[in-house]
């Protein structure tokens, strides 16, 4: 989060300033990666390296606030998402049932990384195993840090059904871990 | 309006003299925990694991995570330098090479990402400032200080557009049928020249050709008066530039559906929690006020 200066920041952003636009990149960039974790695993450097050649193309005519500028990282983000799985789609045609190609990548295995306590990869991990649509949504609200309504928008979701999937997601999660279940506190 | 719903009503907390579902939460409740706005204390029963897991999540973030900054700073300059080279050609002919630069970036930005996985090496590349924050970030005491320039990725990145964009005509695939010394003015009307096209280039060099893209640079006021509105303007550029510049039908850039618009401009409309009389729980639902979009809680 920016803050107050956000404007003049996306301004001297947009006319190429170094400065500028690494502050930008400082902020997203770790939220960017976690969430393609979740959502892309196996291509997730690829998919932010991609996803900032598009907001450096669009970035001096981008209009708006900082939520809304983070949302429409996460949109360019959501698409690359999207694009990678066509053309993996394409790639491995031949080699995967129809069905299996735009799930999601393996997860690692979360249970490996909980000995370990809740670092940031296993509780990523562990969101991953939740299905498609309650992983994303509780990855785009809780590391993008976004609202309902525009985590709405951007998986093309009514607000009411993100909030139906947060709510599940993190039902599941608890019953998956219960309170001192498997995955070791850390404190 | 959510939370006199019906199936709002069945989201309680969870209430032990109850015998409804021991696990539910309610909506202000989610908000709670996904912002991380609990403390332990406050957390519902059975939900003390995921509130940790959630505050990893979002944990401050790593050197790992932030390694490989040059390679998109390269990126940005070179979309910076062929986007003012444009403008200040605007008379003349100049073509950003835009093409060509977009093959090296991906290469370059692939290939820092092969070896950025070292913090230290990557601090090394990256500009005054941003080297030392990330050194302080990384703790790592990078001995050599790498000026913007001196980054090899910089270099090759960015060429020299300002001198005429001579490489990009050179390199660019398939360019040769319809790339003559330039459109005809006739064939765009009285207005259009040197000028416009210079401007459509510029307009082109971004990703601004794609719809909803919205010229703020004065200069580009201009282009959008020629065009007869901004609205216009893509469709007034695929007119003017030659063929093999026609850079509205890009393959690969993303149209975000909600791209904000210059009405909309993002926080209006319902992404700021919506109106505050109908939003029920207030604060805590749509936008969520400040901690719903603040930075991860540590």
């Amino acid at each position: 989060m920016i803050g107050p200066e956000f404007p003049d920041v996306l301004g001297a952003a947009a006319r190429g300033d170094d400065d500028a636009f690494g502050r930008l990149w400082r902020d997203l960039q770790p939220r960017l990666l976690r969430y393609f974790a979740v959502v892309s695993k196996a291509a997730a450097e690829d998919l932010a390296s991609e996803t900032w050649l598009g907001v450096v193309r669009g970035l001096d005519r981008f209009q708006g606030n900082e939520p809304a500028f983070r949302a429409w990282v996460f949109t360019i983000a959501r698409h690359e998402v999207l694009d990678w799985r066509r053309r993996a789609a394409r790639r491995v045609t031949e080699d995967l049932p129809a069905n299996g190609l735009v799930e999601q990548v393996a997860p690692d295995d979360p249970a490996a990384d909980a000995l370990e306590g809740f670092s940031t990869r296993a509780a990523l991990a562990e969101v991953a195993t939740l299905p498609a649509d309650q992983a994303e949504a509780i990855v785009l609200r809780v590391v993008a840090g976004l609202g309902v309504d525009r985590v709405a928008e951007i998986m093309g979701k009514r607000p009411g059904t993100v909030r139906v999937l947060t709510h599940r997601g993190l039902r599941r999660l608890a019953e998956r871990l219960g309170d001192g279940g498997r995955m070791r506190r850390v404190v | 309006m959510d939370a006199r719903d019906a199936s709002s009503a069945e989201m309680r907390r969870p209430n032990p003299n109850h015998d409804t579902d021991p696990m539910a939460l309610d909506e202000e409740t989610v908000e709670e925990l996904l912002t991380g706005a609990l403390s332990p204390p406050q957390v519902p029963a059975g939900y003390a694991q995921v509130a940790q897991l959630l505050a990893a999540a979002a944990a401050a973030p790593t050197p790992e995570e932030l390694a490989g900054q040059g390679a998109v700073l390269a990126e940005l300059r070179a979309v910076a330098r062929a986007r003012s080279a444009a403008a200040l050609a605007a008379g003349g002919r100049a073509r950003p090479p835009r093409r060509r630069r977009r093959g090296l970036a991906v290469a370059i930005v692939v290939g820092a990402l092969a070896t950025g996985g070292v913090a230290g090496a990557a601090t090394g590349h990256l500009p005054g400032p941003v080297r030392d924050a990330a050194r302080t970030i990384t703790g790592a005491g990078t001995g050599t200080p790498a000026s913007p320039t001196a980054s090899p990725a910089s270099a090759s990145a960015t060429g020299n557009p300002s001198a005429g964009g001579e490489g990009a005509t050179a390199s660019r695939p398939g360019g040769a049928p319809g790339s003559g010394p330039g459109p005809g003015s006739a064939a765009a009307g009285p207005a259009a020249g040197p000028a416009l096209e210079g401007l459509c280039n510029a307009y082109a060099a971004g990703s601004g050709a794609e719809r909803g893209g919205k010229l703020d640079a004065t200069a580009f006021e201009d282009l959008a008066r020629a065009a007869g509105g901004e609205e216009r303007v893509a469709a007034f550029c695929e007119e003017l530039l030659p063929g093999d510049q026609q850079l509205l039908k890009k393959p690969k850039q993303p149209k975000p559906p909600e791209h904000p618009s210059p009405s909309g401009s993002g926080g209006q409309g319902q992404g700021q929690g919506g109106p505050p009389a109908s939003s029920g729980g207030g604060g805590s639902q749509g936008q969520g006020g400040p901690s719903a979009e603040d930075q991860p809680h540590p």
